[in-house]
């Protein structure tokens, strides 16, 4: 029984703030007990509004990741992950084209997007007038507001004909889908990279052009390098927007659950397939619908870890 | 989820029906209740049906319900169900049912190609080997050399199952095909794609909203058409039915004989997509 000293103790040290806490009021008393009833109310609405958002979290989490448990045991993980074959109807629920058509449709809009975005983020911070970047600015933010509807809608009537034209095929494909993929994280990355072009420290490139660099030499050699961490970041966010996108990939990925043979023919994603099924899927198709999302939660949390960690790294060195 | 919650309601309602006993049998009384089940593919036109038979008709109550062919023959035999809805013909086990058939409408899918194609027509053997991927070039069909490519509709699509069940018998689709939504996409991109192919109910091979066309081939020699769907020469066609136990009577016959007149047949049946039963009188 020892534990009855220990709860003791506790006691003992619990008691300790309470002792502190008339002097503290002490204080608040200059405030008139309105304002601290409005100020503790206050308090209460903020976490409340914290608790919530992670409790939200917390529960999609709980609830997808139980409804997915069944096709583990059903399937089987490996067969779910690694298998080749997504035919719901006749059983096969090997998910590995949906996640390989994710990753070839998020690689290549990145490819694409992170040299436009960057661009616009050194030329922003670096080299528009006001004047110019007044106009510059609001214009790329609002690519940010455009539906995606929109952008899939766009794909399908302006875009799609013009790559089916190039490639002799039908247009539906990885290219399309890079291309409308790459101007929707342009926003994102932009946004994000100008501000940690920003913050670069004035003496830094004030020190470049005292030596005699010219501009170019000056954002190549020392603004970009110094705010690299901050880019990185930008683009590992794009990544998370581009891999989650599921409406725009819809209209033009063409959605056949294969692992494509070439970037002009058809493949779906995690998220096109998840929207295509989810209206009709029963039993075992819907539990896999629910492990593909379980796998998108699990993707977008190790990029949330990697920002987190690559900021860590840049904030040390 | 709409579709499950349709049914369960329809399973309550079924059981409701058949606590109270009530059925169809004689006379017209308001307060009776015509209990309506069966294909999902045929839930447009009874739904559209019940609801102006009722509201032409003050207090009859018509319940519809999808749960597909199988379970709406099923109800009708076992007498849940008034009219048992299908899009397939009955099977030998259920031929000795007793049920009388109504058809209602039918239903021909149209293989569609870009205007520009020179090739008119295929046997089923071709079809079925061009969507199962073993045939990839119009050249191998009489066309041009240019890769065929392959417009597909997505599982939830009752016209993908119907050209499954009567075109690819047990052959798998080919999975690099490109998998559309909607009749109104296929459509769109065969009309801009000159090497595509795809299929789609005939009621919308003709240009409704919009200029573009689709040619649509001859399979085994016929061409698609009202006349070659209903009189069954079409292979890819179908005929949706009302079934009943024993010949149609009272409130039961009244909701049939709605649905055949043409405030139904050449309105909603058409824009359904489908080919009218009553435009067809007494060719079966």
């Amino acid at each position: 029984m020892s534990d009855g000293s220990t709860t003791g103790a506790a006691e003992a040290v619990a008691t300790e703030p309470v002792k502190r806490t008339p002097a503290v009021t002490g204080k608040l008393k200059l405030m008139s007990r309105a304002t601290y009833v409005k100020e503790g109310v206050l308090a209460t609405v903020f976490f409340l509004s914290a608790f919530v958002a992670v409790l939200g979290v917390a529960l999609i989490f709980l609830f997808v990741g139980w409804k997915a448990l069944p096709i583990v045991t059903s399937v089987g993980f490996g067969e779910f992950i690694g298998g080749l074959e997504w035919a719901p109807t006749d059983g096969s629920f090997g998910i590995l084209p949906l996640i390989v058509g994710s990753f070839i449709v998020t690689l290549g809009a990145l490819a694409i997007g992170t040299p436009l975005a960057v661009g616009t983020a050194v030329f922003l911070s670096e080299i528009a007038s006001p004047k110019v970047r007044a106009v510059v600015r609001p214009a790329v933010e609002m690519l940010a507001g455009v539906p995606s509807v929109v952008y899939g809608f766009f794909g399908i009537v302006m875009l799609r004909p013009i790559i089916a034209e190039f490639s002799g095929g039908m247009g539906f494909g990885a290219v399309t889908a890079w291309l409308i993929l790459a101007i929707m994280i342009v926003p994102t990355i932009a946004a994000l990279s100008e501000d940690a072009l920003r913050s670069v420290s004035p003496g830094v490139k004030e020190a470049s052009y005292a030596m005699g660099a010219t501009t170019w030499q000056t954002i190549y050699k020392v603004v970009v390098p110094a705010a690299k961490i901050g880019i990185i970041d930008a683009i590992i966010l794009g990544m998370g927007r581009a891999i989650g996108e599921t409406m725009a990939v819809v209209m033009v990925a063409g959605n056949a659950a294969v692992i494509p043979r070439t970037v002009f023919e058809p493949l779906s994603t995690l998220t096109s397939q998840i929207v295509m099924d989810m209206p009709y899927s029963t039993g075992d198709h819907r539990t896999a619908l629910f492990g593909m999302a379980v796998i998108l939660f699990a993707i977008s949390m190790f990029l949330v870890a990697a920002v987190r960690i690559v900021s860590r790294f840049g904030s040390r060195s | 989820m709409i579709r499950r919650t349709v049914a369960l309601l329809a399973a309550a309602l079924l059981l409701v029906g058949g606590l109270t006993g009530c059925n169809a049998g004689s006379g017209r009384a308001a307060n009776k209740q015509l209990i309506v089940a069966g294909s999902t593919t045929l839930l447009p036109i009874a739904e559209i049906s019940a609801e102006q038979y009722r509201t032409r008709n003050g207090g009859a109550k018509v319940l519809v319900s999808g749960l597909g062919s199988s379970a709406g023959i099923e109800a009708v035999a076992a007498g849940t169900a008034d009219i048992g809805t299908s899009s397939r013909d009955l099977k030998e086990e259920e031929a000795g049912l007793g049920l009388v058939d109504t058809p209602v409408a039918y239903d021909g899918i149209a293989v569609i190609v870009n205007p520009a194609n020179p090739v008119d027509g295929l046997t089923s053997e071709q079809l079925r080997a061009i969507f199962a991927g073993q045939i990839t070039d119009w050249s191998q069909v009489g066309g041009p050399s240019k890769r065929i490519q392959l417009v597909n509709r997505d599982e939830a699509s009752g016209t993908r199952e119907a050209f499954r069940k009567i075109v690819m018998d047990e052959t798998p689709f080919e999975k690099h095909a490109a998998v559309l939504p909607g009749t109104g996409q296929v459509r769109d991109v065969v009309s801009r794609s000159e090497s595509a192919i795809g299929y789609i109910s005939l009621g919308f091979v003709e240009p409704r909203f919009t200029s573009r066309r689709v040619k649509s081939l001859a399979i085994d020699g016929v061409t698609p058409s009202d006349k070659t769907v209903s009189s069954g020469d079409y292979p890819i066609s179908r005929t949706l039915h009302f079934f009943t136990k024993g010949q149609p009577k009272g409130l039961t016959a009244d909701f049939t004989e709605f649905v055949l007149s043409p405030a139904i047949q050449d309105r909603v049946v058409v824009d359904a997509g489908f080919i009218p039963a009553s435009r067809q009188a007494g060719a079966r």
